[in-house]
């Protein structure tokens, strides 16, 4: 079993970004979440307030109706 | 009997020894010697006060976090040079410890935040500690019990019982497709013929022939809707193994922190019944009392109800028996559950589908149903009649709600709406809780009722309803909704600070959101339900047993509130016709965003005698 196996539903990395306006917050935190390695992502969140921006992505890990790690079916069907 | 030991406890921190005033306390009962030095004392004073005292166990507590593992290395160090380490046991606690930083740093325990002065005293006596099993003991609570449903405001009862009785003389020969269904259901579905696979053969040669299309092409093609697919049979084994692992660790916890109310219920419906047994067991063990099935939308257009065990692509989990009979299976038995039939073409039969499975609660409410949410008014008044008539033969409360939020209509219609649909439900002997809405609604967005709090316009309709019936009140669907935004600190906190109104109030329940409520771009993630359950836990604690006080105006928009619901139920008593009010928008118009449905209309038809 993976560790991201151990996921519910989604992983959210919720940090601080400091950047010149929320435009550029935006495009950092997609940034960060792709470089990470994840690639079915959104921004829940973003609050810049001059100095930057107060930032919570989420990375979907098993969305519904997906195969879930958690359950740990056997190797062969998922 | 374990030895008496020689304890000397020294808080190795400029000021912080609460937690070993705590133990010594408990060492004492326990028979120990203690010596409790002052905090602050230089490393050298507290070893020459172990060799003073002859100490056996030497507990350290060191509570603030700057530099704490030097120090503590160093209290070892010396510990080990005065030749004292083989002689006594060391122990360390404190906010910034953790176990396997006492083992690194050369103390026999460490322990961490949450400690109990039963594992320190365990500690001392050199004994294992075994935790008693934490959560409490939680039984299923009836929401409606104590309550008379007569009416208080006897004028305006009076007036309301009239409409009532209008809708019964009305409805009382229709029929629809839905309540066919439903009477189907009822009489030829059995359930556990159907758990035991052993087939409802006169059922599934009926049942069939009453849906729509896309069920009947699941029938009888095998076509599924196409945002669901099926579970393998691996999928469901490792389901069955994950609830059968996971329920004997699940430790129950209490949200109210010394009054028994109001119970919290959390909705779920994240499309996948997996996903919603881990969300549940999740809001259980973090402390909801009940939870609420959440549907598609899709599911409150269609004629009829699919079967086998299916998972769905998108927000809400879609009813069908086998969907409901698993998520029941993965209940507590403390956890009380809502099956909603509130507002599509399926109200009277998930109301008997939800009893016959095992649902503690439905949520009816023809007003909003065929309003705000897209029903026929004639369909669901004559659905909505026949659902409440079932909700009372299997025993089953329900509650009435208003959603003002949603399509805008001012709380006094929607209260007069959700008034007269109890008073029906009371009239058939049904058990009805009134649901109106706790958030900053487009109505008092516009009226600048809550420009100055959003304490006095929601304790007014509180003192409204409970001046007018005495009956269980539930704000929900859910309280805080639309006052949050996707920011997860400000959605608990405004969450939490409406529980605690609610609780202020006297209110028997609350529907909570989840701190994701208002992100529309995916399901709400579980952590975002532990937040906001966490927040709601802290709020009671805060407030205890003392409450917010509401200004005088809260009295005044109260007895506001009681006199436009009495206009607005003279108004439909003028029309001379329920149904026909729904249509005019007297109980709420297209101006506030009022709109009749027209899922399911023409489809009513008198009872062929």
């Amino acid at each position: 079993m993976e560790i991201l196996d151990h996921v519910m539903d989604a992983l959210d990395v919720e940090t601080f970004l400091i950047c010149d306006s929320e435009e550029e917050g935006r495009a950092l935190a997609l940034e960060l979440i792709k470089e990470m390695g994840f690639k079915d992502f959104d921004i829940v969140n973003l609050d810049y307030q001059g100095v930057g921006a107060r930032v919570r992505v989420r990375a979907y890990i098993h969305r519904s109706g997906d195969k879930y790690g958690w359950l740990q079916l056997p190797k062969e069907v998922n | 009997m374990s030895k008496k030991k020689q304890v000397l406890l020294a808080p190795l921190d400029p000021v912080h020894d609460i937690g070993l005033k705590m133990i010594r306390r408990g060492l004492e009962h326990g028979g120990h010697k203690t010596h409790l030095l002052p905090p602050d004392l230089p490393a050298e004073e507290i070893i020459q006060e172990i060799i003073n005292r002859d100490a056996e166990t030497v507990l350290i507590s060191r509570t603030l976090g700057y530099g704490v593992a030097e120090l503590l290395a160093r209290f070892v160090d010396l510990v080990d040079a005065a030749g004292l380490r083989d002689k006594v046991t060391l122990g360390i606690g404190g906010m910034a410890i953790r176990p396997e930083l006492a083992a690194e740093l050369g103390f026999d325990a460490g322990f961490g935040p949450g400690t109990t002065v039963e594992e320190a005293v365990a500690f001392v006596e050199g004994k294992e500690f075994k935790a008693a099993k934490q959560g409490v003991e939680k039984k299923k609570v009836d929401i409606t019990s104590g309550y008379s449903y007569q009416f208080i405001n006897e004028g305006l009862g009076r007036k309301i019982e009239q409409v009532a009785e209008l809708i019964i003389q009305w409805a009382e020969n229709k029929t629809s497709p839905g309540v066919r269904r439903a009477v189907v259901r009822d009489e030829l579905w059995d359930v556990e013929r159907w758990r035991n696979r052993q087939g409802n053969s006169e059922f599934d040669k009926e049942y069939p022939q009453l849906c729509g299309e896309q069920p009947r092409n699941y029938y009888f093609k095998g076509e599924l809707h196409p945002k669901t697919r099926r579970f393998t049979r691996e999928e469901v084994i490792a389901l069955e193994k994950f609830i059968h692992e996971t329920k004997p660790r699940v430790m129950l916890n209490r949200l109210q922190h010394t009054k028994s109310r109001p119970v919290v219920f959390n909705q779920y419906g994240t499309g996948c019944p997996f996903m919603d047994i881990g969300h549940i067991k999740v809001s259980e063990a973090w402390g909801a009392d009940g939870v609420v099935h959440f549907d598609p939308s899709w599911g409150a257009r269609t004629e009829g109800f699919f079967d086998g065990f299916l998972t769905h692509q998108e927000d809400g989990t879609v009813i069908t028996p086998a969907n409901l009979n698993r998520i029941h299976g993965g209940l507590e038995p403390s956890t009380l559950w809502q099956v909603r039939a509130h507002r599509g073409l399926n109200t009277p039969e998930t109301v008997v589908l939800g009893a016959k499975i095992g649902a503690d609660l439905t949520k009816i409410n023809i007003c909003y149903g065929s309003l705000g949410a897209g029903t026929d008014p004639e369909r669901l008044t004559v659905d909505g009649y026949h659902a409440i008539r079932y909700a009372a033969k299997y025993k089953m409360p329900f509650d009435v709600v208003t959603n003002e939020e949603l399509a805008g209509v001012p709380a006094h219609k929607a209260f007069a709406g959700m008034l007269i649909v109890s008073a029906l439900a009371v009239k058939l002997g049904g058990r009805p809780m009134l649901q109106p809405l706790f958030a900053y609604s487009p109505e008092a967005m516009i009226s600048e009722q809550m420009e100055d709090n959003y304490v006095d316009f929601n304790a007014a309709k509180i003192y409204a309803l409970k001046s007018i019936i005495d009956a269980p009140i539930w704000p929900g669907a859910p309280i805080g909704f639309l006052t949050q935004t996707e920011d997860r600190v400000q959605s608990s906190t405004t969450t939490a600070l409406h529980a605690c109104l609610a609780s202020s109030l006297g209110v028997d329940a609350i529907s909570i959101a989840s701190s994701d409520e208002a992100y529309s771009g995916g399901p709400i993630a579980v952590p975002s339900r532990t937040d906001t359950l966490k927040a709601v836990g802290e709020g009671f604690r805060f407030f205890g047993g003392t409450g917010i006080s509401p200004s005088e105006r809260a009295k005044i928009w109260a007895e506001e509130l009681t006199e436009s619901i009495e206009a607005v139920v003279d108004q439909v008593i003028d029309t001379g016709d329920f149904v026909e009010a729904l249509y005019q928008g007297v109980l709420g118009n297209r101006e506030e965003g009022a709109y009749p449905g027209r899922a399911g209309k023409g489809t009513v038809r008198q009872v062929e005698s």
